[in-house]
């Protein structure tokens, strides 16, 4: 595949490269290397003064503006494939989605995914879990502020919980520990 | 934190950890070696230093302002060996543990506000609700 740039015509397959302006051997050259396409009869036209196809032997004689205008649009389209292959480029990756654990999806009920501790309520934050847990909550407490005043802590909704074990992430099998604060 | 009564009026501070994009509720990741278990089981001890907190007091209002603050704290659980068996087959988790007591010792700091706290000695606390156990759910809960 060859490359058209100002003032010069490559051509990577038969390592040949075209320089402005053309001599007639030049021009010779690319006739007989068969190259087909609209570049190979833009080059030809511009080389020549004229087109060799009879469909378009109307076509104006190309004055440099024109030259320059279709030599950056044919361009155009090989930088964009550049880009393209930059990304192809890059290393392999997977597409699994993140590795973080899933919240408890049934707690949505208050667009939250908090639950509150308890008998018979699920302790764990984490869906798709199997591990240790431990949960606690209603705390009751007392500290002291750089202003050396008493304030105390804890309500029923204070409530903490940790999680250590296995879950589902990134659709496989994680390891971790996790805390609800 | 309160001063006076625990009654949402009164409450001047509120710590917890900004609910993930995902919709993790104030849950973080826990470094190494930040829970222990003692071998028998019975005791869970949990500690951490410096969690970036927020601190949202008007919390659970939609426009409570969060500022950022640091949270350093230790928890222990001890079992009371009262078995206790969570179950919901609906909402596809079991739990299978005893029942437990919980106290905490905390420290936290609103480095914008100058704020800091600290609160008495772990054993001066004390929970009203605590278990420690096992527990299996969601694609684990059939197998």
């Amino acid at each position: 595949m060859g490359s058209v740039g100002m003032g010069m015509v490559e051509n990577s397959k038969w390592g040949r490269a075209l320089r402005w302006p053309p001599s007639r051997r030049n021009a010779t050259i690319c006739c007989r290397s068969r190259w087909r396409g609209y570049y190979a009869r833009e080059v030809i036209s511009l080389i020549e003064g004229a087109s060799m196809d009879p469909l378009t032997d109307s076509r104006r004689r190309h004055s440099r503006r024109d030259i320059l205008k279709s030599s950056a649009l044919a361009i155009f389209p090989l930088a964009v494939r550049s880009g393209n292959s930059s990304l192809l480029d890059q290393q392999a990756m997977t597409a699994n989605g993140g590795t973080d654990p899933y919240p408890i999806p049934w707690l949505d009920k208050n667009g939250s995914h908090n639950q509150p501790a308890g008998a018979n309520l699920e302790p764990s934050h984490i869906y798709h879990f199997k591990g240790r847990v431990a949960r606690c909550s209603t705390f009751t407490g007392v500290g002291t502020d750089n202003q050396g005043n008493r304030i105390a802590f804890g309500s029923p909704t204070t409530d903490y919980g940790v999680m250590q074990g296995e879950f589902w992430g990134a659709r496989a099998a994680q390891q971790g520990v996790f805390t609800h604060i | 934190m309160f001063r006076g009564p625990a009654v949402p009026a009164n409450q001047i501070h509120d710590f917890h950890p900004p609910i993930a994009p995902s919709g993790l509720y104030w849950v973080v990741p826990v470094p190494e070696r930040g829970l222990t278990i003692s071998p028998d089981g019975n005791t869970f001890t949990l500690e951490m230093q410096n969690v970036p907190v927020v601190d949202q007091p008007r919390w659970p209002a939609l426009d409570s302002i969060a500022t950022p603050a640091r949270m350093t704290f230790k928890m222990v659980w001890k079992s009371t060996g009262e078995p206790v068996r969570y179950e919901d087959p609906s909402k596809h988790f079991r739990f299978i543990g005893t029942r437990a007591s919980c106290q905490l010792e905390a420290q936290v700091e609103v480095p914008s506000v100058g704020f800091s706290w600290k609160s008495d000695s772990l054993n001066t606390s004390k929970s009203d609700f605590a278990v420690i156990g096992e527990e299996v759910n969601g694609r684990y809960y059939d197998s």
